[in-house]
């Protein structure tokens, strides 16, 4: 208990001495997770529609051997960003581009910094997103894309009016997912000298040596900011989700009441939902277990 | 006979080595209401869908109005757009209400104003008898509802030819019955309709001619009172009284 009241008042002291320099850096670590993560998530969705566009052998050999070209170009760079450390990555750009520009190209300053970072964490992103959103076109059920087929649409049309809205709906789970790693992955951004997060930590530890006190103001933030993550994401996904009733239009003006249906209670015997859309939850449920496997 | 939308010729269509369809010869014209029926494995979904051009072809000709739809550089998802499809697993857009179902093929294939093409999807989803269930999604809606909509939308498409692939296979029986309603209103107002059914009934009753599918190939073919009456052929009586046991 002694022990408690004393990591109490010494975290006190830590926060009324540098809060500062721990907001600063929660500052900078929730824009780089944002822009970083939205970047990402555009390459993502850029490879992953690239990587679908459906081609058969009745093509014409130029259209098939770009489409070819194209796949394994993307594979190339899923495989080598998803396969390296992200701090090793950091380095390897951040020193790497003036080398080979002979200084032409530098990240100097603070800026330089800030773009190098964003560069890294979003190509990074960008990687594992490319993977989830062609896992989502992918899941989305064949018979929607022959749907659409059978009154004309061409591919282009289908992507953007059917499949992809259900393909996004299907990987937001994962796009939360890559933020709340991007919010604790970015700390190791303190090796190009970011000043993120826990960046702050070592800076202040580094003065005083109150390691314990510092690292469980730390570890409070980064929970903080996941939580709020999770939950900003679950409201985000109900709503896309819409309405589980709809009013029925009444043609009849002399009907008294224009009567609600209400959909069943989900999970009750009379949950009628279609089949696809349960199909779509256990694949939400597994995208959750598979959280920690980025 | 009226004028020909389509003409089927030799037509073959191969999965690999598994050879599907067999020098398939036959044609649609205006005003006919053809049923396909036969055995599972016989070859009439395949049939369906190489005439929508689901299926690639592996040998043949698809002539619609007297051009080759299965020759190189043929617009395939304009040729769709005038032979309507209806699937037996419905494949409504999951992502839009009923009445955006409806709409979405006309402003972006049709080049219809929004309100135009609201229009007529409220006027043939009333046509199907779904007008109330307009703002509904279709996983809100029952199969037979689905299948409504499903065919609402091949309508509001103006098709020449409606295909429909076992459109009441995968409903629950006494959902079956709204559906042929549908398709019987529809076959009585002139649309040209080729369907692929288990629903001998309708068969019998309701097309100007049948064609029974056996192995991949068309084993005989006529008016449903002579097929169904007295058919030339012993497979095509074997099938039918394994119907009429049922």
């Amino acid at each position: 208990m002694d022990k408690l009241i004393a990591l109490v008042q010494d975290v006190g002291l830590l926060w009324s001495e540098y809060h500062v320099m721990y907001l600063n850096g929660v500052k900078n670590t929730l824009i780089l997770a944002l822009v970083a993560t939205a970047i990402g998530f555009l390459i993502g969705m850029v490879c992953g529609i690239l990587n679908t566009i459906p081609y058969t052998d009745r093509d014409p050999a130029p259209r098939r051997i770009a489409l070819k070209l194209l796949r394994a170009l993307i594979r190339i760079y899923v495989e080598v960003f998803r396969g390296t450390p992200m701090v090793l990555q950091a380095v390897f750009i951040c020193y790497g581009l003036p080398y080979f520009t002979d200084k032409a190209l530098a990240f100097t300053g603070n800026s330089g910094i800030w773009l190098c970072s964003i560069l890294v964490v979003s190509i990074n992103t960008g990687a594992y997103m490319a993977e989830s959103v062609r896992g989502g076109i992918i899941s989305v059920d064949p018979g929607q894309t022959e749907g659409a087929k059978a009154i004309g649409m061409t591919h282009v049309q289908t992507m953007v009016s059917v499949i992809m809205p259900q393909a996004l709906r299907n990987i937001i789970p994962q796009i939360g997912n890559n933020y709340i790693i991007n919010l604790k992955d970015s700390s190791v951004m303190f090796i190009i000298s970011f000043t993120e997060f826990f960046a702050a930590h070592r800076y202040i530890v580094g003065v005083n040596n109150m390691y314990f006190p510092s690292a469980a103001i730390e570890m409070l933030g980064y929970l903080t900011m996941t939580l709020a993550a999770s939950f900003l994401l679950r409201l985000l996904e109900r709503a896309m989700d819409g309405a589980d009733s709809y009013e029925l239009v009444q043609e009849d003006a002399l009907t008294m009441t224009a009567g609600t249906y209400n959909h069943p209670d989900r999970r009750t015997p009379f949950d009628e939902r279609s089949k696809e859309v349960r199909e779509r939850e256990k694949q939400k449920l597994k995208f959750g277990r598979n959280r920690g496997e980025r | 006979m009226a004028d020909k939308i389509l003409e089927i010729c030799h037509l073959s269509k191969a999965f690999g080595d598994h050879q599907v369809l067999r020098d398939i010869d036959f044609s649609v014209s205006k005003g006919d209401v053809t049923s396909i029926i036969g055995a599972s494995g016989s070859g009439k979904s395949t049939l369906l869908r190489c005439i929508n051009l689901l299926e690639t072809p592996t040998g043949g000709q698809i002539l619609y109005h007297g051009r080759d739809v299965t020759a190189h550089g043929v617009n395939a998802a304009r040729y769709r757009s005038h032979v309507g499809m209806v699937f037996q697993s419905f494949n409504l857009f999951n992502n839009m209400t009923v009445l955006e179902n409806c709409v979405v093929g006309q402003v972006k294939v049709l080049k219809k104003t929004k309100a135009e093409a609201i229009e007529s999807a409220k006027q043939y989803l009333n046509q199907v008898g779904m007008g109330p269930y307009v703002n509904a999604r279709p996983r809100q809606i029952s199969g037979g509802q689905k299948q409504r909509v499903a065919i609402a939308r091949a309508l509001a498409m103006k098709p020449e030819v409606l295909l429909f692939d076992e459109p009441t296979s995968a409903l629950d029986p006494e959902m079956v019955g709204e559906v042929l309603d549908v398709m019987k209103t529809l076959a009585a107002q002139g649309m040209t309709m080729l369907v692929v059914t288990h629903e001998m009934a309708f068969a019998r009753d309701v097309s100007s001619r049948v064609v029974y599918m056996n192995g991949g190939v068309i084993w005989e073919e006529g008016p449903p009172e002579q097929l169904f009456g007295e058919p030339r052929k012993p497979e095509t009586r074997d099938f039918l009284s394994r119907f009429r046991k049922a």
